[in-house]
């Protein structure tokens, strides 16, 4: 074996030690939280079916699915000039890429609820906050997605059109967005598939959409409600993400 | 005047050119054009739901009023608290993937068409589509009353919600494993701990290795604001902090959780390439391309987890 190997196996072998004491985690205790009876795993054995067909439930599923269509598209446009910028080529000038780097790595490091919470304390509760917070998500992940594809773009469409004097503006356009666009239609699917998932949690804070009702039911202690409302979810996902899965391998 | 045979030369090779090259179809317009009008028809339908746009208007005042009260006079006794609330989140979504790796990989061998029965094929795969789909956080929920308002439970909440990924991608390396390196340990007459060591771990581990390593800089997004429902970490601190409007520290603990997951990323960024890459920066196997591991790459080159493995061309 390597000595990185080696270096990285210590490595793993001591921080998970470390975590296991930071988090006071034991196998032991989580055998024996499982034994013991409790709410949520009962309701999970009686799960209310009816929440599939419930229209309160229905209702808010709309919501989350409305929440995460405009959060991937307005949110899916501003990722593309932003990951241009992201790269030396894209760029216009070095001012440019180095505000537009830092601005997508600052986004990056901002969790979807964060930004959620942020959201609900600006403008109160509801859809818009929700809205806000997966346009602001969206540009973390297209934008960061599209630009490790710019990397590795052909720079020899970009050298041709610099040679027929082409502006900044038409070098991007013919030379650049030609060979990313089919990954970032892509990417922007797979964004929506994200946004749907996390616009079903940020009901938790506030941000409307499916989770104010998980949060409501929680609440309530009501789990056979809750796991009704999670496989409702899970068979609404799973149908988005076939969808899009098919329509990402056309692109490719 | 050139000479006459060697213009139809010209001509000729033109003309082959010419058509060589890709021209853009006409149905490529119409296909424009009906995504254009579906797009903009999604909007629409999306601009129904109750969003009440006017709030809009005093977002912008209330963002500038925010940043300031969060950075006029931070309130730093908050920090030391902060950091170990952070770390904290790192411990659970480093532990978190640990786990769900370890539990992963015998799971993913049963999920795997070249190794285990069909039926049993299918069963995994949709326990991983199951766990795929449940966000961490409702996971959190569900398992507060199992496991209380500690950090176990975010720990078993991200175990459990990166199960469903590690597994699919694992199963993915083990159905696409070269049976070149194991024949040759059978060869040299290779007992089975011994094919398993040089011919299957040196296959598996480097893209395994740079996923987990992936996942975990995911995770720590997740950890982050699992405290938001009481499951550990940050997210406790930062809930109170910014619902409670205590702004000259929800402006700390903002930059801590940036600065955290930009420093994690930074280094854990680091450790992949160079698991991918040889230890001069050259890929010693030609076959593996540094960037191809990327989340990009996946997602382009994603290659379906259904049922029978749906897709995999």
């Amino acid at each position: 074996m390597s000595p990185f190997a080696i270096a990285m196996g210590l490595l793993v072998v001591v921080f998970t030690a470390v975590t296991v004491y930071a988090t006071d985690f034991s196998l032991a205790g989580i055998v024996e939280d499982l034994g013991r009876p409790n709410s949520s795993f009962a309701g999970l054995l009686h799960l209310d079916w009816t929440q599939v067909t419930n229209t309160r439930a229905l209702s808010a599923f709309v919501e989350t699915v409305q929440m995460a269509v405009i959060g991937t598209i307005v949110g899916g446009f501003a990722a593309l000039p932003l990951a241009l910028w992201n790269s030396r080529v894209g760029a216009p000038n070095n001012a440019v890429y180095t505000i537009a780097k830092a601005f997508n790595n600052v986004v990056r490091a901002i969790p979807d609820v964060l930004w959620a919470l942020l959201f609900v304390a600006m403008v109160g509760i509801g859809v818009l906050p929700g809205i806000l917070s997966l346009i602001f998500f969206s540009i973390a992940v297209t934008s960061k997605l599209t630009s490790d594809v710019l990397d590795g773009i052909d720079l020899g469409p970009v050298e041709a059109a610099h040679a027929t004097g082409a502006g900044h503006t038409a070098m991007l356009r013919t030379a650049i967005v030609p060979q990313v666009l089919s990954s970032y239609i892509s990417f922007l699917l797979y964004n929506f598939e994200l946004n749907l998932r996390a616009s079903a949690v940020l009901g938790l804070v506030g941000a409307g959409g499916i989770g104010q009702l998980i949060d409501f039911y929680r609440n309530a202690r009501a789990w056979r409600q809750v796991w009704g409302l999670i496989v409702l979810f899970f068979i609404i996902t799973f149908l988005v993400e076939r969808l899009s899965l098919y329509f990402r391998r056309r692109l490719v | 005047m050139s000479h006459p045979e060697m213009d139809t030369d010209v001509e000729s090779s033109r003309q082959e050119r010419a058509a060589a090259a890709v021209r853009p179809e006409k149905g490529m317009e119409v296909f424009r054009w009906v995504v254009t009008m579906v797009v903009v028809a999604l909007l629409a339908w999306g601009l129904t739901a109750d969003i009440r746009f006017n709030r809009l208007l005093g977002a912008i005042p209330a963002f500038g009023r925010i940043l300031w009260l969060m950075f006029r006079d931070p309130d730093w006794s908050a920090l030391p608290g902060l950091v170990s609330a952070m770390w904290e989140s790192i411990a659970i979504a480093w532990l978190g993937t640990v786990l769900a790796t370890i539990v992963s990989i015998p799971m993913a061998f049963l999920a795997a068409e070249n190794l285990a029965p069909r039926p049993v094929v299918f069963v995994v795969r949709q326990v991983f589509n199951v766990l795929r789909a449940i966000p961490e956080l409702i996971l959190a929920v569900a398992f507060i009353p199992v496991f209380g308002l500690t950090a176990r439970t975010g720990v078993m909440a991200i175990a459990v919600g990166s199960v469903g990924t590690l597994g699919k991608l694992c199963y993915e390396i083990i159905e696409g494993l070269d049976r070149g390196p194991i024949e040759a340990a059978d060869a040299v007459g290779a007992t089975s701990p011994q094919r398993l060591r040089w011919g299957v771990l040196p296959q598996v581990m480097p893209e395994l290795a740079s996923f987990a390593m992936y996942r975990f800089e995911v995770n720590i997004r997740a950890s982050a604001v699992l405290g938001v429902v009481g499951a550990g970490g940050i997210g406790t601190l930062l809930s109170q902090y910014i619902s409670f409007k205590v702004w000259e520290r929800a402006g700390i603990a903002l930059v801590v959780v940036i600065v955290a997951t930009i420093a994690v990323d930074a280094v854990s960024g680091r450790i992949r390439r160079r698991i991918v890459t040889g230890p001069d920066g050259t890929v010693d196997d030609s076959s593996i391309d540094p960037d191809a591991l990327g989340e990009a790459s996946i997602i382009v080159h994603d290659r379906g987890g259904g049922p029978g493995g749906a897709g995999d061309q």
